[in-house]
């Protein structure tokens, strides 16, 4: 099916070629989806999605033109060229054109993910008995009483072909297992679950996730949370597990740092940032011990796509280095706007219908030391809160105050783990935030999570990408009770 | 593809498939539109998406198929994926057949010609306007203006066939001076309905206001929210309104059907057809239906799927797409004028998350506007801040309601909310 696709891949650079654009790609997506989702014991859904379209961008006297259609059919492939062609022309005669785009040779070569075991290939039968164990064992507790289980696949086969005589294509497997439990009692509901997300990887990906040691889990402590007392408020230390610092970091390291904010093309939507173009290599954004990786070559990370949109090759960078803020994601199109000479390669689009934009990279904390473990953090804790996974998240639109909560929280006294809690919310700035960490654990704690729904943009794209971290510690940051 | 060709896939669809319960559905869906920002075009687009969704069952399991490859020579290959998936489901304790023929739909008139066809042109001459606007008084434009169209044929193995297209024509703007922010989104199905020049001029003029912000001062204070910030609120009660996770203790709804879940100055709606324009039929081909949500603060209906209304004697209903909050007469300026004592003003909400959704707790932060307000006038703007609430205790604060005005799928009027520590 690639050698189809880059051939018509191929096609519609020549269409784009003989209309004479300034700049033209095209990207050729094919999308095979299957969802499984069960609401309690009983098989809620089961989908296949097959999709599949081309879009076309193109650059006319420097303004962009993008049109899609969904399918492959010849004719309708050209009139999406022209109409591509015509919305660019129409954006020129309205404002003078000022699009550059940065320097990048063309690229041409072809990208596997890894997968070891195709999912597709997996009997529905294997995949609904072990989601079926797992909805099983959530519900031997009578206080259960609702949980979802899902599994998601999806193989993504892209190519883009550009005027600048770039060929590349990916194939990408992505797997994703969901499983939630929702203890109800004296009129409180709270849940518990397995928030890893997504990987690219085959079905070994759910086997090592492990859903029956989670369901076991996930019943446990939604009934020990359902149980538990609101935890105590004011300021005091946080020790945060990697599940849940990959959501902090993701609002308030990963969009901050998006090179399209800072010029100001999210203002009415996603938000501006707190940074400016002259913070690059010069601003505190943490402390010293501080250290964010970007990285779209993460082998599992869910944005290592082999190149992204505007074909350029994944790439490795510091985000954050000992401490201070380094360089802004990039695209072609924002690199020289922000001073910078190369893109980083982080333009993605949701799919083959949408227009690329700036995106948050793979990235994550770099582990602690060897030796530190997440009990050397708590033993150093008088009073504080563990956390473990996602709850309930908000920041503003220039991504310096932020409210988090949490999967599962434990109160920490005296440098130990005495009981569990529930409804427990922090609050912070960003830079404070990231100011007040000092300790992080070691390359053994460290844990991912692969989000496939990134909201930014307009009309809203859902963007991937990964994050993780070791668990890590904050001194003082003010907590406080749900609403309150 | 016109009605009858899209009617035509969807009935050789039924005609093919070799299950007894089979609903086929194909959307075609087109949107056009400028996006803006620093005072430059950053994207300029036009999509098409044509997709085809069947559902197959054949009294004991079911399964569903959706493709982009949609001809009369693919309805056998597709049928046959389809009936793959069907094979290797599990059995549903909960089946339930295709609605019952005889589905009586709603005609919905919310298709503009003009709007379906409007030239590129005139999408970029409306993101000039702003830009060179905003040029000209020192500040940023950023937003995206458009129009598109959908269509919907849809059918059913029990004898149910519909079609239904609409049209919609939207501009989100905000503009930025750099210190002060202001926002507007305008949405109708007639391009010719949307205000664009003197929304525009309108927004810069609130910008302008919005410079010298100060710092919020800890008390009590009467909330003024524009219609934005009511339509920001809103879904969230929606969201937490379904009657099954209701039944099962899991939402704020809980037990409390036919009971006060506000103050008496608080009706939600859906409408089909009205000043509200919803989708005559859901997924599964049922049909709409106006319906009263919450009536002077009393919960007189939840949504509801066909398999819990069975079980629970309760009549099916979904949310038809659109919401609406009943409102009184007059204009924000209005209620600023009548307000009494301190009150804030905020233009919209941002970020909002649940907090805890068994208690509908909130949490977000403001945006592009907020004004203290004295004794019937705004003194001077505030600078944002986050806060945690919980909408039906706001909304059983009301004190006054301005007119309903439209925020895309939703109608909401202003309000004067009761006093609120903050």
């Amino acid at each position: 099916m690639i050698d189809d696709m880059r051939e018509l891949a191929g096609r519609v650079v020549g269409q784009l070629r003989h209309r004479k654009v300034d700049y033209g790609d095209a990207r050729v997506e094919n999308t095979d989806l299957e969802s499984l989702t069960m609401r309690k014991q009983r098989l809620e859904e089961a989908e296949l999605r097959t999709e599949r379209g081309v879009g076309v961008r193109v650059l006319v006297d420097g303004c962009w033109g993008f049109a899609s259609c969904s399918g492959f059919d010849a004719g309708e492939v050209e009139n999406t060229v022209d109409r591509a062609v015509a919305v660019a022309r129409a954006g020129a005669d309205a404002i003078p054109g000022s699009v550059r785009l940065s320097e990048e040779a063309p690229c041409t070569g072809h990208y596997d993910g890894p997968c070891t075991r195709d999912p597709f290939e997996v009997p529905r039968s294997e995949k609904l008995d072990l989601m079926s164990r797992a909805a099983d064992l959530m519900h031997i507790s009578d206080l259960i009483t609702m949980s979802w289980t899902s599994l998601r696949f999806e193989r993504k086969r892209r190519v883009l072909g550009s005027t600048e005589g770039t060929l590349v294509s990916s194939d990408l497997v992505f797997s994703m297992p969901v499983l939630n439990a929702y203890a109800v009692e004296n009129d409180d509901m709270q849940s518990r679950g397995l928030q890893d997300g997504a990987r690219i990887a085959g079905w070994e990906w759910i086997e090592e996730a492990d859903l029956i040691m989670w369901a076991e889990k996930a019943r446990e402590e939604a009934v020990m949370k359902v149980r538990a007392e609101e935890g105590p408020t004011g300021d005091m230390d946080l020790v945060l597990d990697g599940t849940h610092l990959s959501l902090t970091m993701h609002e308030s390291v990963g969009h901050p740092t998006e090179s399209d904010r800072v010029l100001g093309w999210e203002a009415s939507m996603a938000g501006r940032t707190f940074l400016g173009i002259d913070d690059q290599e010069k601003l505190r954004y943490g402390s010293e011990m501080v250290n964010f990786i970007a990285d779209n070559t993460l082998p599992y990370g869910v944005a290592s796509w082999g190149w992204d949109d505007d074909g350029v090759p994944g790439q490795k960078w510091y985000t954050v280095r000992d401490g201070i803020f380094q360089q802004f994601g990039s695209v072609r199109e924002t690199a020289l706007l922000v001073g910078r000479r190369r893109s980083t390669g982080c333009c993605r689009a949701q799919d083959f219908a949408s227009f690329p934009i700036n995106r948050q990279p793979n990235f994550y904390l770099q582990p602690g030391e060897d030796g530190v473990s997440d009990d050397d953090l708590i033993a150093d804790v008088k009073k504080g809160i563990y956390i473990e996974g996602r709850g309930s998240f908000s920041i503003d639109q220039r991504r310096i105050n932020f409210q988090f909560g949490g999967d599962m929280f434990w109160e920490i006294r005296d440098g130990r783990k005495v009981r569990p809690l529930k409804k427990v919310i922090y609050r912070s700035r960003t830079r404070d935030f990231w100011g007040a960490c000092d300790g992080i654990a070691d390359s053994g704690y460290f844990r991912t999570m692969g989000l496939l729904t990134c909201g930014k943009g307009e009309p809203m794209q859902a963007a991937r990408m990964t994050h993780g971290a070791s668990t890590s510690r904050f001194r003082n940051i003010e907590v406080g009770r749900g609403a309150e | 593809m016109t009605r009858e060709e899209l009617l035509g896939i969807v009935e050789a669809v039924l005609d093919s498939a070799r299950v007894p319960d089979v609903v086929a559905a194909i959307t075609e869906d087109r949107t056009a539109a400028v996006r803006f920002g620093q005072n430059r075009i950053t994207q300029n687009m036009d999509r098409f998406e044509r997709k085809l969704r069947i559902t197959l069952g054949d009294g004991e399991r079911k399964s569903v198929y959706t493709t982009h490859r949609i001809d009369l020579d693919a309805v056998p290959d597709i049928l046959s994926k389809a009936m793959e998936m069907l094979r290797t489901s599990s059995p549903d304790p909960e089946y339930m057949p295709p609605v019952d023929a005889g589905q009586v739909y709603p005609a919905v008139d919310s298709w503009v010609p003009g709007t379906a066809e409007l030239d590129p042109g005139g999408r970029t001459g409306a993101a000039a306007l702003a830009i060179n606007t905003a040029g000209a008084r020192e500040m940023e434009a950023s937003g995206l203006v458009g129009t598109g169209w959908g269509a919907t044929a849809l059918g059913t193995s029990t004898g149910n066939l519909a079609f239904h297209r609409s049209t919609q024509a939207f501009m989100r703007l905000t503009l930025d001076s750099g210190c002060a922010s202001s926002y507007r989104f305008l949405f109708s199905e007639d391009w010719e309905d949307l205000p664009v020049e003197e929304t525009i001029l309108q927004v810069a003029d609130e910008v302008e206001a919005d410079r010298d912000q100060r710092e919020l001062e800890h008390g009590e204070y009467r909330l003024l929210l524009e219609p934005q910030a009511v339509a920001d609120l809103v879904p969230f009660i929606a969201w937490s309104m379904n009657a099954r996770p209701a039944d099962e203790g899991l939402t704020v709804f809980s037990g409390r059907l036919g009971e006060k879940v506000t103050g008496n100055d608080f009706t939600l709606y859906s409408q089909v057809h009205g000043d509200l324009k919803g989708e005559p039929f859901s997924e599964e081909g049922l049909a709409a239906k106006d319906v009263t949500w919450i009536e002077n603060g009393s919960l007189r209906a939840q949504p509801c799927t066909r398999y819990w209304a069975g079980e629970t004697g309760r009549e099916p209903l979904f949310i038809p797409g659109t919401l609406g909050v009943s409102g009184g007469e007059g204009s924000m300026r209005d209620l600023v004028r009548n307000v009494s004592g301190r009150a804030l003003l905020f233009r919209r909400f941002w970020y909002i998350r649940f907090v805890d959704q068994k208690e509908l707790s909130l949490t977000g932060m403001t945006r592009d506007g907020v004004f203290l307000v004295e004794d019937g006038r705004i003194l001077h703007p505030v600078k944002d801040f986050r806060w945690n609430w919980k909408p039906l205790d706001l909304f059983s604060g009301i004190e006054m309601l301005g007119t309903p005005e439209s925020k895309g799928r939703i109608i909401a009027p202003a309000m004067a909310i009761g006093p609120v520590e903050l």
